[in-house]
């Protein structure tokens, strides 16, 4: 499953990615996951399952889901809470739920 | 909180952070940064203040004679702080068309070059570092969004010369540009030819005297420097990225401010005498500690008023984001404690960094601390920034202990606050 993480500077959403990672391993999942800064995004978009919003730039919700849910891409907002905990289980979590929908 | 408003304001917010001129403009100048960054390191290590009996600037003058060493960071500030109007002009342009999914390269580089037509020349055919730097700011802002769109008009127009089947992509494309590079660098051309003429002085006078300096002015008051923390710290609190938001329009007006004192300092004056007190250094090392609303000060205050209750969820939290947070970086706390929306810390996290905005605007203006020259790395942690930014001063550690101090004080009842009415919900139960 590939996962891409948008955020503005991706500081602390790198951070997140790495417990995700983590998480992945621990639960046997196999993930490509990574964060990018919104720009990149269209250089990603090859395979692309599932994209997660850091919630503090959640006003680009509607532009990247019109870019991408045309080929079948999931978006979704990062859980506030998870994303603050650092939580890379819960959001990994989230991933999967997003990437299991039709 | 009406929910109606909440949103209608995070749309506003989401259409300024996402408004395409204003992304172009704001990543324009995160790209430069780390030439800033630069310049302005080699500016401190040029000015590098004595520890006691050691001094550095001293002992490298006698190595190599007195000044030679430091042409070395005088160079390097030519090459990247100096010229800052020049790399803008470029890098907005080249973002802008990145947006538009045009030719990038090719757009900046006709940026660049509509730039070099325009600033003044010196009496022996020089170009004038003056307007090249910071005072060209709001030039190779403006040039850069004009020709970006007046490139994408004419590719839409098809005003471009059709390569045939088989020539490279490079070759294809250099000369896609070639037409409309024409057409504009000749008006532009024209018009530096006319305003040199009919009006005597550059575009660059012109924008700077009417636009550029009086926003400067005001930039560097207290109520500007009030309203920008207020603004960053709402939208923080709505969960939207303040800085981010914000950042093209503040940058333009505070980054000539900083490079005005660096250049000075550079020239030898004492960092105490630079005129400019509100500068974004100022904010992010004297207000910003450790993230927007000083949440450093935040954190230690849950320390202090959880000291037994080893696995409180406050706790957990602040454990969570302290090592984040000495870098400045404090997304873990504003979504995990959270501070976002809840109305137990928006008073503090607003009233806080205002308060320090005040202190260290006094202590500053007064000559209590030196002001600052430097640009850093905003995730410089607390302390170090303060030695830093002010050329190295032992005082800009003081007050930054001091707003430390202040913000501690101030978050400490509204998290007794926030225990108690977690009690209370818990008992509730």
């Amino acid at each position: 499953m590939k996962i891409r993480l948008v955020c503005s500077a991706g500081m602390s959403t790198s951070m997140l990615v790495k417990k995700m990672k983590e998480a992945a391993e621990a639960q046997n999942v196999a993930a490509d996951i990574e964060a990018v800064a919104e720009s990149q995004l269209k250089n990603h978009l090859d395979q692309l399952d599932v994209v997660l919003i850091g919630p503090q730039v959640r006003y680009l919700e509607g532009k990247i889901k019109e870019k991408v849910e045309p080929q079948g891409v999931k978006v979704a907002v990062i859980d506030q809470m998870a994303y603050g905990m650092m939580q890379g289980d819960k959001v990994l979590k989230q991933a999967i739920e997003l990437n299991g929908e039709n | 909180m009406n929910n109606t408003f909440m949103q209608k304001f995070i749309e506003i917010a989401g259409r300024i952070g996402s408004q395409r001129h204003l992304v172009a403009v704001r990543d324009g100048f995160v790209a430069i940064m780390p030439l800033i960054i630069i310049g302005s390191l080699a500016v401190l290590i040029n000015n590098f203040p004595a520890f006691g009996s050691f001094d550095m600037v001293k002992i490298l003058n006698n190595i190599f004679g007195e000044g030679n060493w430091q042409t070395l960071g005088g160079s390097v500030w030519n090459g990247t702080f100096a010229v800052i109007g020049l790399l803008i002009s470029f890098t907005i342009a080249y973002n802008l068309a990145k947006s538009y999914e045009i030719d990038g390269l090719s757009v900046g580089l006709i940026s660049i070059a509509s730039y070099i037509i325009l600033v003044p020349e010196t009496a022996d055919w020089g170009l004038n570092f003056a307007w090249l730097g910071a005072q060209g700011l709001f030039v190779a802002i403006i040039i850069a969004l004009l020709i970006t769109e007046l490139f994408r008009l004419l590719v839409k127009a098809n005003i471009t010369i059709k390569m045939p089947d088989g020539v490279p992509e490079g070759v294809t494309r250099s000369f896609a540009a070639l037409i409309p590079a024409m057409i504009i660098l000749a008006l532009v051309g024209l018009f530096q030819a006319l305003i040199s003429v009919f009006v005597g002085i550059s575009m660059f006078e012109v924008i700077f005297n009417a636009i550029q300096e009086p926003l400067q002015g005001l930039g560097n008051t207290l109520p500007a420097a009030l309203v920008v923390s207020f603004l960053n710290h709402l939208l923080w609190f709505f969960g939207l990225h303040g800085t981010n938001i914000i950042g093209s329009v503040i940058e333009p007006v505070y980054l000539p401010l900083i490079e005005q004192n660096a250049s000075l300092f550079q020239q030898g004056m004492s960092a105490f005498d630079v005129p400019n007190v509100v500068t974004k250094p100022f904010l992010d090392s004297f207000v910003f500690m450790g993230g927007s609303g000083t949440t450093i000060a935040l954190l230690i205050a849950i320390f202090i008023v959880i000291r037994r209750e080893k696995n409180h969820p406050y706790r957990e939290v602040a454990k969570v984001s302290a090592p984040a947070g000495l870098f400045n970086i404090n997304e873990p706390v504003i979504f995990g404690l959270p501070i976002v929306l809840n109305p137990i810390f928006l008073i503090p996290f607003i009233l806080v960094p205002v308060t320090l905005t005040v202190i260290s605007y006094i202590a500053l203006s007064t000559g209590l601390v030196p002001k600052t020259v430097a640009i850093l790395p905003w995730t410089t942690p607390p302390i170090l920034s303060g030695y830093l930014v002010t050329g190295g001063s032992a005082r800009g550690i003081i007050l930054q202990l001091i707003n430390l101090t202040v913000a501690v004080v101030i978050y400490i009842p509204f998290i007794m606050a926030g225990v108690r009415a977690m009690k209370e919900k818990m008992g509730g139960q």
